[in-house]
């Protein structure tokens, strides 16, 4: 029988271990703060092969993970089950994403940056007005509850957020290693060259915004079947920006591992500041600042650089060679 | 039709007024633009400190929004200076993302410490001129949308008159139209990127006061006057002064004859957006651009 590797089979022991948590009992908080990491960890892995590979800097996530929370929550208000509405979300997503991107791919630089800003606050003032179904306003904005998830547990949830938090790394690691990575690390590196080197810019840029669109609107859906009450102020917040690219630029922006070490960090900084209100994003927002000053490759392009993978590889190595003797 | 002109009255005035408060918005974030080729994504914020300054200020002394600018511009300017010196020089040597990431992370800061020190509830300037209002003709209008517009215009001719006269605005204009010789000319561009981000943080101390007389504000009120003030470089086009003032006049237009034809607070809130939106998309060097 031929043995796997053990670089394949190492990621595949931490998903099952993960996969295990909820059943050998966990407690309750812990199935929370990983449910928050896995979220944060799929938007920042989207973020950083938007911002990272292709050098897209879009500050639009929140429109991406308000539209998919509210086609979840209008879903379920007119009798769509909540797994349709999951999909359906990121399917609306992806879909706002392949309309604005002819205007957005018109904008270069700073400029893609300032037109994607726009996008999440121009949304936050339509869903604070229009109201496509149910009774007029209930309290404050026009805000949904997402109904008939009840019985969806705790556990159901975390594994859901598994499942997209993996489906997020697993893609990138494909997608870098695959002809449509090494277009996009050229379309960063320089656009023009890429252009003329025969890379077709519109389409690769226009492919990795709808998947990061799709997979986005997918954590933000099921970020609002954990939380089942979606409002304009809460869906299209600033936040759903913040916490990937905080995770992204504190981890390592353009390192696959980066996103993974930079989400533990904020989820971890997250729940350890939560009794300190609004000081507690004061202090993130300082980290990002020192970060970006003074470790601008991150956590993960610091670890690369003095060398604090060669031990682990070797030892990793050393085991691989001894299976594989025989 | 002439019942609809005199309704169209008081929106297209105030419209115009409203432009002033936009444009000294503006100027501090056009600067910096200029300059550096950087969008400072955190000036929105800044100037929702300042109005937070003045209101603590107000409460604290008891004096006129006005009057806090003597100690609120000083202070905006030093802090701008380091700010510039110590965290947006060193990321622009990295790279132009690492700087806007850095000013995001500035925004970050200021608005949750805002929130932390004066709560997410909204503030308002409340002045004994503030429910004023004056009469052109037969319409009446609210005095501070006139206070907008004689602060968007005295910032501007300051602003136009330090750069035509002084050594440091003539550096500055020099760096932002062409560096590398502005540099050769003995001009140092990382001293002239800390005056330029300590001047527009003072601009941002007086849009501060502006803006705070004029509507009600609370910590997480800052980006959308970063948009419309972007949108107001881009119609306006860069370091053209008259553009500026004729897209802050635009914006001013778009938000309260939407209002005024369409009878919704949806389109108010969204037709400045959409028309930035719409510029950039079609016209990124702007209608008066060079």
């Amino acid at each position: 029988m031929k043995i796997p590797r053990l670089t394949t089979l190492a990621p595949v022991a931490v998903l099952v271990v993960l996969a295990l948590f909820p059943v050998i009992g966990i407690p309750l908080s812990w199935l929370n703060y990983l449910f928050f990491f896995f979220i944060y960890l799929a938007l920042a892995n989207m973020w950083n092969l938007l911002a990272g590979y292709t050098g897209l800097i879009c500050l639009c996530p929140a429109a991406f993970v308000g539209l998919a929370g509210y086609t979840l929550a209008i879903g379920t208000q007119v009798g769509v089950p909540f797994q349709v509405g999951l999909i359906a979300g990121a399917a609306v997503a992806a879909l706002f994403a392949l309309l604005i991107s002819y205007p957005v791919f018109r904008m270069k630089g700073i400029y893609f940056a300032i037109g994607t800003l726009i996008l999440p606050q121009a949304l936050k003032g339509l869903f604070s007005y229009w109201r496509p179904v149910g009774n007029e306003y209930q309290g404050m904005g026009a805000g949904y509850s997402v109904i008939g998830s009840a019985g969806f547990t705790l556990m159901d949830k975390y594994w859901l957020a598994l499942a997209i938090a993996a489906a997020a790394i697993f893609l990138v690691y494909i997608i870098i290693r695959a002809r449509l990575g090494l277009g996009l690390t050229a379309i960063r590196d320089n656009e023009n060259t890429a252009a003329s080197s025969g890379v077709n810019i519109f389409r690769l840029k226009l492919s990795i915004f709808i998947i990061a669109a799709f997979i986005m609107g997918l954590a933000g859906a099921a970020y609002f079947i954990y939380s089942p009450r979606i409002n304009p102020v809460g869906g299209f917040s600033i936040r759903w920006l913040i916490m990937p690219l905080m995770a992204t630029v504190i981890g390592g922006e353009g390192i696959e591992e980066g996103p993974i070490m930079g989400a533990a960090v904020v989820t971890f900084l997250t729940f350890l500041l939560a009794d300190y209100g609004a000081w507690s994003l004061l202090i993130q927002g300082i980290i990002l600042v020192a970060v970006v000053v003074g470790m601008p490759q991150g956590i993960a392009g610091m670890l690369r650089q003095v060398g604090a993978y060669r031990f682990p590889q070797k030892l990793l190595q050393a085991a691989e060679a001894k299976i594989h003797k025989n | 039709m002439e019942d609809f002109l005199l309704e169209l009255a008081p929106p297209l005035i105030k419209g115009i007024l409203l432009g002033g408060l936009y444009v000294v918005i503006a100027l501090g974030l056009s600067l910096v633009f200029g300059v550096m080729k950087l969008i400072n994504v955190g000036h929105g914020d800044l100037v929702i400190l300042g109005s937070y300054f003045a209101w603590a200020i107000m409460g604290w002394l008891g004096i006129d929004p006005f009057l806090s600018l003597v100690m609120g511009v000083p202070l905006f300017f030093v802090l701008g200076f380091f700010v510039q010196k110590f965290i947006i020089n060193r990321t622009l040597r990295i790279s132009l993302d690492a700087a806007l990431i850095a000013c995001f992370g500035i925004s970050i800061i200021v608005q949750s410490l805002c929130q932390a020190i004066w709560t997410p509830f909204n503030r308002t300037l409340l002045t004994d001129y503030r429910l004023l209002n004056f009469a052109v003709g037969t319409v009446s209008i609210p005095f501070r949308y006139l206070l907008d517009f004689i602060g968007g215009l005295a910032v501007m001719i300051a602003l136009r008159e330090f750069l035509r006269r002084t050594y440091l605005g003539k550096a500055i204009s020099a760096a932002s139209q062409n560096e590398p010789v502005a540099e050769r000319m003995g001009i140092n561009p990382n001293r002239v990127y800390s005056f330029a981000f300590a001047i527009a943080m003072a601009c941002a101390a007086v849009a501060g006061v502006l803006q705070g007389l004029t509507f009600s504000f609370n910590p997480t009120s800052g980006p959308p006057f970063l948009i419309i003030s972007f949108g107001v470089i881009i119609l306006g086009g860069l370091g053209s002064m008259a553009g500026t003032f004729i897209g802050g006049m635009i914006f001013g237009l778009t938000q309260t004859l939407g209002a005024h034809l369409s009878g919704s607070m949806m389109v108010q809130t969204i037709a400045p957006y959409l028309l930035v939106f719409v510029v950039l998309a079609v016209r990124p060097q702007g209608i008066f651009g060079r």
